[in-house]
Parts: structure tokens; sequence; C-alpha cells
């Protein structure tokens, strides 16, 4: 259980994954990859996603029955790093984590098993239409499904609604959808499989301030057989809030990759650039601001090492609910605070387009603003601070 | 009293800690528990000299020395025991900084003059180190020692010494050659007996009103040619060897726990937590101090591991007491007028003194190399940024 380990202590398999996925994002020299992308549909290169398939990137988390490495979330974490320092615009996390994970808990592990299978092979690629609305992850009760299906066809049941933020929408192949057989009851939850190419699946993308794309999805009488439906009840809520946490996790580690990134480019700067006769990394303020800069990386991954042991231990404890909250909330900050201050520390030339500076600063705004902004972490974290005291 | 036993390296860990709690338990004064200050000799005297009976007083020593020989790993479960059960700090100068230099720069004759009086309590030791006109820039003392026979005379003045009111002896670096090309090449570390002829010690009210600080005064003190420890001008590397394993205890989330609690209860009979602007304030503090809990831990990891501190644990050092002085700060602020009274204040029948983590936050940024001195370090030697 790599999770157990003392943080700071890599075990074998992390390394071999942490060198492959380091020559594998060294195949582009800077940043021009990522920048082509941006605002071009679906956001970023399903044949890189092929690429990353084939390493076995996708399929890290998928059982091993299901053709995929069976490997833990501090596995994965170094993955993610090092793809959040290289601003990697596939969607691994909404869906070798977030999909993947709330798949491997549905009631059928034979029909979860398939679409496992697909999205290790690279064949799919899967998202989750969860949220209803800003600020609020769970979105029960706007999109409905029909269990009842028509007389004509029994075995047919109809969704209905809209999901918005689906990160990854644009390019994906099918989405696991939350809806409920009446409003807000989690009892009537269910989580289902909708190809992309349903009639009545309908998705309005939408450009991110980092050239990404989400989306949102609209399910107008959206026909499905019964059997896509993964998980009912409590059931489905509960496999689908684990997963937003252990995604969320995930994000911080790409934040904590993001921010190191941000921050060895910056120091690097103060180190070269002259001005008054000297590098202007030897001005103390400078110097002094940088170490906070320092503490803040340092905090974040401390944070996120307690927040991975914390699911590998207890992933339905609300102590546990509590530490993935408060690691995100620390890397929502470190990574903007950091970002941030990497323009100001380049001067003029980080307000720039041609600034990779930018690029950093943009992705930590989306990455921090997904799965809850700080205000909602520090909100949540008391909460079930309180409810692990009682 | 319960009497621990001496085989502590093989003990399995949670024995020892299970043994040691007992111990701590039901020997230790339950009047010095969780105290917000650092211990004055008459009031622990007592306690460290049991501790010294039972031969758990110098954890880190070797066992041929009359320590514990204790692996990291246990001297973590120490600490950690030590802080569970509410242990003060005690004048423990000559246990962690004195008795560790002599065992690593010290000689032989040094080692069996001055180690066996500190594990008996009878040498009580303090340190001096800065000057009034050498803060920061502590390579610049001006207190020199010159050769006379068999002695060093030594002259000049010492200040910010703590504990010195209690110390019978002080560890001093001494400048010892004037013309040094550069500063810190012409400095020593010596030993000295405070009962000296020609030392003067005048303590110095602190901000607080307490007297735990004291400025002292050399005029032709003498001290013998074999108190000196390592070679002649070669202290400052010394002093440097100093900083180690001690370094985590000032990065402790310990003390920054006192301040949360107090502020909790405070926040809690004035009906704060109904103020969503109080709650957001006191819940990033409350972040701020489980993260600091996260890091502290990483690097009890690393030192459990066997592995060197790097100069990058300054940021502990950094984060807990600024940290400290925002939850002190808040804490004011959530007493409202009731902040201003001298002494313990009710708060629905609590007794709580709100000034007192206020006072002993501040000092916290400026011991032991200031938070400013740290950046500069960390900067230089961790993030490898240009020298001015």
């Amino acid at each position: 259980m790599s999770a157990d380990l003392p943080s700071g202590q890599p075990t074998d398999v992390q390394r071999m994954l942490a060198d492959s996925v380091a020559s594998f994002i060294g195949r582009d020299s800077d940043m021009t990859r990522v920048r082509s992308w941006r605002g071009r549909a679906p956001g970023f290169d399903r044949a890189v996603w092929a690429d990353m398939a084939a390493l076995g990137l996708t399929g890290l988390l998928v059982p091993e029955q299901a053709g995929g490495s069976g490997l833990e979330l501090a596995d994965m974490a170094v993955v993610a790093e090092q793809l959040g320092a290289a601003l990697s615009p596939e969607p691994l996390i909404p869906c070798a984590v977030l999909a993947v994970r709330t798949l491997a808990g549905c009631d059928d592990a034979e029909q979860g098993g398939v679409l496992l299978a697909q999205i290790a092979s690279g064949e799919t690629l899967a998202s989750v239409a969860f949220q209803e609305c800003a600020g609020d992850l769970q979105g029960q009760g706007k999109t409905t499904v029909d269990m009842h299906g028509q007389s004509a066809s029994p075995e047919l049941i109809s969704l209905n609604g809209e999901k918005q933020f689906v990160m990854g929408a644009a390019g994906a192949d099918g989405f696991v959808v939350s809806a409920s057989a009446s409003e807000a009851s989690a009892a009537d939850q269910v989580l289902a499989w909708v190809p992309a190419d349903t009639p009545g699946v309908s998705l309005t993308p939408q450009v991110m301030a980092d050239g990404r794309l989400t989306g949102t999805l609209r399910l107008d009488a959206v026909r499905i057989p019964a059997s896509n439906i993964i998980a009912r009840g409590n059931h489905a809520t509960s496999i689908l809030n684990r997963a937003l946490d252990e995604a969320t996790v995930m994000v911080c580690a790409e934040m904590l990759g993001l921010m190191g990134a941000a921050l060895h480019m910056t120091l690097e700067y103060l180190r070269t650039r002259n001005q008054f006769g000297r590098a202007i990394g030897s001005f103390q303020s400078l110097q002094h601001r940088s170490v906070d800069l320092f503490i803040q990386q340092k905090l974040s991954r401390a944070s996120l090492a307690d927040a991975l042991s914390a699911l590998a231990r207890a992933p339905q404890d609300a102590a546990t609910v509590a530490a993935v909250s408060r690691a995100k909330a620390r890397c929502n900050d470190a990574a903007a605070l950091i970002t941030r201050q990497a323009i100001q520390m380049h001067g003029a030339i980080g307000y720039t387009e041609d600034s990779d500076v930018g690029l950093f600063a943009k992705r930590a705004l989306t990455l921090s603003a997904w799965l809850g902004n700080s205000a909602f972490h520090r909100r949540r974290f008391l909460q079930m601070s309180a409810a692990s005291d009682n | 009293m319960n009497a621990p036993r001496t085989d502590w390296n093989t003990a399995a860990d949670e024995d020892f800690r299970q043994e040691l709690r007992a111990f701590l338990a039901a020997e230790y004064p339950d009047e010095l528990r969780f105290l917000p200050r650092r211990l004055r000799w008459a009031e622990c005297r007592e306690w460290y000299l049991k501790l010294s009976r039972v031969g758990w007083i110098a954890p880190a020593w070797p066992v041929e020395h009359g320590g514990m020989g204790l692996s990291p790993a246990k001297q973590i479960i120490m600490l950690e025991e030590q802080e569970r059960a509410g242990i003060g700090r005690m004048p423990d100068q000559g246990l962690t900084q004195v008795g560790p230099t002599i065992l690593k720069f010290g000689s032989v004759e040094q080692q069996q003059q001055y180690l066996p009086p500190i594990l008996a309590g009878e040498h009580i030791w303090c340190q001096g180190y800065s000057e009034p006109n050498s803060g920061s820039d502590l390579a610049s003392l001006r207190t020199t020692a010159v050769l006379d026979g068999d002695d060093y005379v030594i002259n000049g003045s010492k200040i910010w010494t703590s504990m010195a009111m209690d110390a019978t002896h002080m560890y001093i670096l001494v400048r010892t050659d004037v013309h040094a090309a550069r500063a810190q090449t012409g400095i020593s570390f010596m030993l000295l007996d405070m009962q000296s002829p020609g030392i003067t010690v005048r303590p110095i009210r602190n901000i607080a009103g307490h007297e735990e600080f004291a400025q002292v005064f050399f005029d032709d003190v003498r001290t013998p040619t074999t108190a000196l420890v390592g070679e002649l001008n070669k202290g400052w590397t010394i002093a440097k060897g100093l900083l180690g394993f001690e370094r985590l205890g000032i990065g402790s989330p310990r003390r920054p726990q006192y301040a949360l609690t107090r502020l909790e209860k405070v926040a809690r009979s004035r009906g704060l937590f109904d103020d969503a602007a109080f709650t957001d304030r006191y819940t990033q503090l409350r972040l701020d101090l489980a993260d600091l809990g996260s890091l502290y831990g990483q690097y009890v990891d690393q030192v459990r591991r066997g592995e060197e501190l790097g100069p990058d644990v300054s940021i502990l050092k950094i984060w807990a007491m600024e940290l400290n002085q925002r939850l002190a700060e808040l804490l004011l602020e959530a007493a409202d007028e009731n902040a201003v009274l001298a002494g313990d204040v009710d708060f629905d029948g609590e007794l709580i003194d709100v000034l007192s983590p206020f006072y002993s936050s501040r000092p916290g940024t400026i011991y032991g190399g200031s938070n400013e001195i740290q950046r500069n370090i960390v900067a230089k030697r961790v993030l490898l940024l240009p020298q001015d």
C-alpha cells in the first residue's frame, strides 16, 4: 500500500511511473502543443490521449481484472503532479480518476468492467456529469430519470435535465450522469451511462480561461436501456461523493505540479534577470517573497500527503472529507499566490501572451474553481471537522 | 515511582510509548502542565532530578555518556508524549546544546568535566551569543577573549540571555582574532563559570513584565584555556553545527494549538461562531494550523528515517511562529474590550488570560534567528538565489 508509506518516500512503482511520465512529457520541449489546443475543440489532443492510454495512464486506477493496473491514488498523484507541471490539457482526472472511480464502485461489475476496460485501452473517453449549478457539487433534483419508460419499450428509461461544468465534455464518448427519480432525495438517485451520440444529448462547449473546454450537457427525453444504470440509491450517492473526493485530491496533485513548475521558472528568472547591475534575485524583498511562496508549496505537499493517506485509511470518515477539503483549500490558494507572484516577479514580460507565466496562472484559475474553490472547501472543512468531533 | 526499563532501544515502539506515557502521567507535577511559558529552575528542579535518577534526562546522548542513546524514531515518540502530557520546557541548554557540542567537538577531559554535572542537574547552562550591537549580525560580535597565561580574559557584554539568572555556566562566542579577514573566522567557542569574578547579570524585564532574560557584563573575567571547545577561531562553525534535531521543536504545532484552544473558548463564549466573517477567519487559521501539523509530520518522518534535517526546516519556524501571532491577534479581537484587561478574565466560567498568548507570541519571530534571517537562509541555501 503505497499510500501508507511515510510521505516523501516514493515506492519503486512511483519512481518508475515518474520516469516514464517524465520522458513522455519530455517529447514537448516547450508549450507549443499546449498553446495550440487552446480554444480549439476538443481542447486537447486525442492522439496524445491514445499515447497516454498506451502508457497505462488512463488505466492506472482501473482494476486489474478489467484490464488496468489497479494502482493506488498515491501512484496517480505522481502522474497528476507531472502532467500538472507540464500543463497537459488532456482530461486525465475527469476521465481516468473521476469516471473510473465512479464506475469501479458500480452495482453491476460486468457492465462497469466493460467501460473500464475501454477507458484503460483509450477506446472510450468518459466524463462524469454531476453538477447542476455553480458552487454546489451535489446537484440533486433538477435532472430527472423516468424509470418506467414507455409502454412500448419498458426496458428503456428516460433522462431529462441539464448538467453544467462537465470537464473534458467536448471530447467525451459518453457520460456518467447523476439523476433523481424524484426531487431531491438521495434514495432515488441513480447514476447512468449515457453515450454521447444518444438522441436528445446535446453539448454546449464553453472555453475556459486556460483555453480548455468545459460544457453544459442537455438531456432532452434521452432514452437509454435500463441496464445502463450503474448504481442506485444511497450507493449511487456514496460512490459519486467518494469519487469526487478522490478526484479533488488528484486536482491538488495537479496543482502541486503546476505551482512547482511556476515557482521553478520564477526562481530561474530571479537568478538571471539583471537590473541595477545585479541579479534581481539578490534583492531581499524578492528573496523573502520567494520563501513565502516556497512555504506555500511545502504546505500544499504536506496537506496533500495527509489527504491521500486519510483516503487510503478511512475513505468514508468525515475527518477524511475534512482532510480533502483542507488540501484543496491550501492548493487552490497556494497555486493562485505562486502563479500571480510569478507574473509580478517577471515584470511586464509576465503579463504578455508570449510568456508561459500566464499559462500557469490561468490553469491555476480553472483548476481551483473546479470541484470547489477555497471558500467552498473552508466551509466544508469546518462542517466535516465538527461532524468528526462529535 | 514506577521505574522505567533501561533497554529502551530494544523495546517495541508502542511499548516504549505506553511506558513513557504512564511515567509522565504519574510522575510529572500537574501544576506544571500546559504552561504558556518556559519553566524556571526552582519549579522544575525536582522533575529534572527525577528524570536524571531514572536515566531519562538525556534521550539523544550516547549511552556511554549517561544518555539514553535513543534512536531518532524513539526520540520523536518522546517528543510526542511530552507534548501530549503538556510537559514544560526546562532550562535545557546543557542537555540540548552544550552537551551535544562537547560530545562532538570537546576533548575527553572536557567530556569528563562537563557532561556528568549536566546530567545530575548541578550545572545549568545559558547561551552567550547576542550582544547589544550584534543581534541578527551575530558574526560582528565584539566581546573579546585574550590569552593571559593559562587563562583567557573576557571583556564585553552579552544580551537577551535567557535564564541567565538561573544559570551556573555559560557557553559563549568570543572574538579571539580581531584582525581576521572575515568576521566569522575570528570567533571562538568557550565555556564559562557564571560564578567567576567580574560577571554581572542584570535581568531585563520583558514586554509581558517577566524577567526571563538578562544582560551579562564581563569585566576581566577569566576562564581557563581548557574551557576552549574545538580549535581557536573555529567557534563559528561549532555554533552553526548546533542546529539540528532541536530545530524541530520550535516549529511544532504545540504553541499555536494552545492559542487556538483559547481562541475557540473565547469565541464560543461570545457567540462569535454565528458571525460568518469571524468564522471564515477562524477557519483559515485552523487550516493553517492543520497544514502546519502535516508539514511538521513530514520533517518528523525525515528524522525518524535517520535523515539529517536540511536548511529548509527553517520554514517550519517561520510558519509556526507567524501563525501563532495571527492566532493570538484574532484572540484579542474576539475578546473585544476584555482583551485589554490584565490577568485572567472570566469567559463562561473559564478563566483565560487573553494577553498572555499575545505577549508570548511576539518574541517567537525574533529569537533563534529572526524570521527575516530565516528567510535569508532559505532564499540562499535552499532556493539558491544569489548573494547580494
